[in-house]
């Protein structure tokens, strides 16, 4: 007997942190185009190491933007002369990015605001 | 969309490059490779879940779902082979009844006649309204020719003689016989058919007394003439006459008549075109309308002698497609039989939702420990649906191949050229309306269980042992009811089928059937046209065959018993009915016809020899002429008139004996019916056109009695024909009894396939009833053990778990016989000798299925003698 794994279906709603990384990425890659290997460090380094991307997470959402037709990729050379897949955003992914950059930022206000009162309370 | 855009090998190798752009990264920032490595992919997390949640989020995930559920549908199929097993044959023998059935509706029904724009092509029928209102396919006489001919320009027309006959072909020495056709000119032409060499009859040459010529069909061609390709122009020497060969049809070419060579038909106001005898078949030309052709055809004939002669009859014509009239007689049986293979299916689906449900329920752990580690209704609801999609296919594959073999058998139980269609095939057609009925099945018998599923309580399933499901029972004892209502209707129509052939079988025949061999020969021969070589051949034929050994007595006669036979005028000259002209079956025979087929001769004398041309006209009736005409009088010594104007002395009268109704002019004749006959010596028919005429519909039978083997008696025969015209072949050898087949033929077609199907009910009534009361065991055991525990008797516990299976059936009988009450009357056309309410058919049907009930009921039961109450009381 064996349960059937859910299937990842791309209308439903994202989670919070699914969609979370998907602007982290979004936002690395306004940048310039750049290797999951990169995207990951960059991630690290911007929020200075306070967002740990576990990396293997990285590449299912890279997969999942490419789908959507927000990012693009092809394999190149990296600076250290190995073969690396790269992404770059496109007009569409960066449209994205504004809009859940928005999004984001209304809903961090918003979460703010709710946590604000109740954490000074305590 | 169904093509992933990219191959996990790439996704792989994008994640081996990060790996190692990551040491890299690490070996700079001084760690050892080793250290580097793990740490590398210690970061990365777990590799092959990445790699299956890339793989997940492809587009062919439904495709790798679906392979994993019919895997897992098979597995779970295997695993109960005696439940995978018994939906398969049900399913198999269901579907191929419906499959083997369908085949012939749709060769005959639906497939369209193998000409161009067979649309356009059609039949002449006419209606009559007022009491004796009826509605049938018309023969037209020569004048209503002429004028459909000439006044009717929306059509294209063309007729032919209603029968084939049968021809003498004479290639050098040898002389074979021949079924030839008669048509008009254009015949081909409305039909379309283009000949491979030469051409159609010409207008002139369907004209009376126009050249003699033929069309050879492709075969005969072929076989008679070595497909010599410089057969045109030549001369054939057919009846008797040379006949110039004019065309040869391409190979493949049918005709509704299917003969082996077309002769112009000829057709004119006299003769046979003085009664309606000619077959119309027309097209439709291109910018006309069928209601232009129906009105034209209606005027053109108002004016005709016919319509003059029937002006009280109301009679309207009208057009029907070619291909309903072709099979018009066919239609209602084989819907009626269409319809019983559609009972079947319901009967299957009703048993399939049984087991299935049944099934479902078992497995309500299952199901509910699937949805509790998280499997979503549609994925449970998914598992199902695939598992009985996979019966479905299964069982129509295998249906299919039972459809095939049933449908084999079947042909073979025809008599040749029965169906007016050269082959009858699984076709694309058939192919499609088999899957589509599977499929349609396994939605059918999928729907209740899936319905029932969706009610499932988690947790009361899990915690009852996974046996849920009393509403169940109640439900299921009405699919049952269901199912046996339909397989009492079944039975009552093929009780009631069989009934009319064992009254058709066993009409007194008036003759004794056994021990005689026919055969005929055609003597639409310009050699036999005379009346005096006519009666020599007829009397030393029949001499050298009473020469051959083992023969005892030997006749010839125009038709026989079970045959369509010649009707007549004759006038009655004495009594009160003295001068009104009557219809009657008239034949001629010679001196031992009665004695070789034992007629009893009831009154008066048989024909001698002594009843030559030149003495005293005579003539025999039988007893039903004799009983309408004369009643209790003895008609022994009075004169009728015959046709010819010829006062005949009534010598004796005979027993009736059975005869074909198949000329009768409505449909519901029985098959075999006891007609007014006459019967006049063959060497007072003094008359060669007469003979002409006659001839070229019927070929008279050459009969001997004989205890010998039929073999040696045929070819003994034959020798003695060849000792007085060596150029006389006959057509075949048959027996009385084969001749009764064949015109029962319809009616045993009926027998087999109802019996066939009310049987193939009747099983799976039983195994619904069986399954039902056997699941109820399996159910109930607890139950059971503790009754007994408590001083139940086994047989209590029996009776108890089998009544449930019993009141289903006997609800079910209740309700068949009130649905065959309203159903039935509508086969009352097909019976003869047995009314519509049959008691005794009634009483066997409820008897056996009684019986059956009881066997199917109890079997399950014996279990109930395994169950140890010991052992179920420390279960619980």
């Amino acid at each position: 007997m064996s349960t059937q794994p859910r299937k990842l279906d791309a209308k439903e709603p994202l989670d919070l942190l699914q969609g979370t990384l998907d602007l982290l990425i979004l936002r690395t890659l306004i940048f310039g185009s750049q290797h999951g290997q990169g995207v990951a460090r960059a991630i690290q380094q911007t929020s200075e190491q306070e967002l740990l991307v576990e990396h293997g997470a990285l590449y299912p959402a890279l997969q999942r933007l490419e789908e959507r037709g927000w990012i693009s990729a092809k394999w190149g050379t990296s600076t250290s002369n190995r073969k690396a897949r790269f992404y770059s955003l496109t007009p569409a992914g960066r449209k994205q990015l504004v809009t859940e950059t928005t999004k984001w930022q209304r809903l961090s206000a918003a979460i703010a605001r709710v946590l604000g009162p109740q954490t000074t309370d305590q | 969309m169904f093509r992933r855009k990219r191959k996990s090998s790439d996704f792989r190798a994008e994640i081996e490059a990060h790996i190692e752009l990551e040491r890299d990264r690490l070996i700079q920032q001084g760690r050892s490779p080793e250290d580097a490595q793990a740490a590398a992919r210690r970061a990365f997390g777990n590799v092959l879940q990445t790699e299956e949640r890339f793989y997940e989020s492809g587009r062919w995930q439904w495709w790798d779902n679906l392979r994993q559920d019919v895997r897992f549908g098979i597995r779970m199929l295997v695993r109960n082979p005696g439940f995978t097993v018994t939906v398969i044959l049900t399913l198999a023998l269901s579907i191929g009844a419906n499959t083997a059935i369908f085949s012939l509706v749709n060769a005959l029904l639906l497939k369209s006649l193998p000409y161009s724009h067979p649309e356009r092509l059609a039949a002449i029928y006419g209606k009559t309204t007022g009491t004796d209102a009826y509605n049938m396919r018309r023969s037209i006489d020569g004048e209503q020719w002429e004028l459909l001919r000439d006044g009717v320009p929306s059509l294209l027309s063309a007729v032919s003689a209603g029968i084939t006959s049968g021809v003498n072909l004479q290639s050098g020495s040898h002389a074979q016989y021949l079924h030839a056709a008669r048509v008009s000119a254009h015949y081909f032409d409305v039909l379309a058919l283009h000949p491979l060499l030469g051409r159609n009859f010409s207008e002139d040459e369907d004209r009376p007394h126009g050249p003699k010529t033929v069309v050879l069909s492709y075969a005969t061609w072929r076989t008679a003439f070595n497909a010599n390709p410089q057969i045109i122009g030549q001369a054939a020497l057919l009846k008797g006459e040379p006949y110039t060969i004019i065309g040869v049809l391409p190979e493949h070419a049918t005709t509704p008549l299917n003969a082996d060579i077309y002769i112009a038909l000829q057709p004119s106001r006299e003769g046979e075109g003085g009664g309606t005898n000619f077959e119309a078949i027309m097209r439709l030309r291109d910018s006309a309308t069928w209601q232009q052709a129906d009105a034209q055809i209606n005027s053109a004939w108002s004016r005709s002698q016919y319509a003059l002669r029937h002006t009280g009859d109301h009679l309207t014509y009208y057009l029907v497609p070619l291909q309903k009239g072709q099979t018009d007689s066919l239609q209602a049986p084989m819907l009626a039989v269409m319809l019983a293979a559609g009972f079947i299916l319901l009967i299957a689906c009703a048993n399939l939702a049984g087991l299935t449900l049944v099934r479902m329920l078992r497995r309500t752990t299952e199901i509910a420990t699937r949805v509790s580690l998280g499997a979503s209704p549609w994925q449970v609801q998914r598992q199902l649906w695939i598992e009985n999609l996979i019966l479905a296919v299964l069982g129509g594959l295998v249906g299919i191949g039972a459809g095939a073999l049933a449908l084999r058998a079947l042909l073979l139980l025809l008599p040749q050229n029965f169906l007016p269609v050269a082959d009858v095939s699984l076709d694309v057609r058939v192919l499609t309306f088999t899957l589509a009925l599977a499929l349609l099945t396994s939605f059918f018998f999928g729907m209740l269980p899936a319905l029932i599923t969706r009610k499932i309580d988690l947790r009361s399933a899990i915690a009852s042992r996974g046996i849920v499901g009393g509403g169940a029972v109640r439900l299921r004892q009405f699919l049952i009811a269901g199912e046996v209502a339909l397989t009492v209707v079944l039975l009552a129509a093929a009780g009631l089928l069989i009934r009319t052939l064992v009254h058709l079988e066993t009409l007194s025949p008036g003759f004794n059937s056994n021990g005689v061999l026919a055969a005929k020969a055609s003597l639409d021969d310009v050699r036999y046209h005379d009346p005096a070589a006519f009666r020599k051949l007829l009397s030393q034929s029949v001499a050298a065959m009473r020469q051959i050994p083992g023969v005892q007595n030997a006749g010839v006669g125009l038709t026989l018993p079970y045959e369509r036979a010649l009707i007549d005028g004759a006038t009655l000259s004495e009594g009160k009915q003295a001068g009104q002209e009557v219809s009657t079956d008239t034949i001629y025979v010679t001196p031992g016809y009665f004695e070789t087929l034992q007629i009893p001769v009831l009154a008066g004398r048989s024909f001698t020899d002594a009843d030559g041309p030149d003495a005293t006209k005579v003539v025999i009736v039988n007893r039903a002429f004799a009983r309408l005409y004369f009643n209790t009088e003895d008609p022994v010594g009075r004169y009728l008139t015959d046709d010819a104007k010829r006062a005949r002395l009534i010598v004796g009268v005979v027993e009736n004996t059975v005869g074909s109704s198949a000329g009768g002019l409505t449909d519901d004749h029985a098959p075999l019916t006891s007609d007014q006959t006459i019967y006049v010596p063959a060497a007072q028919v003094a008359s060669g056109e007469f003979l002409t005429v006659i001839h070229a519909w019927f070929q008279p039978s050459w009969i001997v009695r004989t205890e010998s083997s039929m073999e040696s008696v045929g070819a003994a025969m034959q020798n003695a024909m060849a000792g007085v015209d060596p150029n006389l072949p006959f057509s075949g050898f048959y027996s009385m009894n084969d001749l009764m087949a064949e015109t029962l033929a319809i009616q045993r077609l009926e027998v087999a396939l109802l019996v066939t199907m009310a049987s193939l009910a009747l099983l799976l009534s039983a195994v619904g009833i069986f399954a039902l009361v056997a699941n109820i065991v399996l159910q109930k055991k607890r139950e059971i053990g503790i009754r007994m525990a408590l001083g139940s008797t086994i047989g209590q516990a029996m009776v108890q778990v089998a009544r449930s299976g019993v009141i289903a059936s006997l609800l079910g009988v209740a309700i068949g016989l009130l649905l065959a009450a309203i159903a039935l009357p509508a086969i009352r056309s097909a019976l003869f000798g047995v009314g519509v309410y049959d008691i005794p058919t009634i009483t066997v049907i409820v008897a056996t299925l009684l019986l059956v009930t009881l066997l199917a009921a109890t079997l399950p039961t014996l279990k109930i003698a395994t169950i140890d109450p010991a052992t179920t009381l420390r279960e619980e």
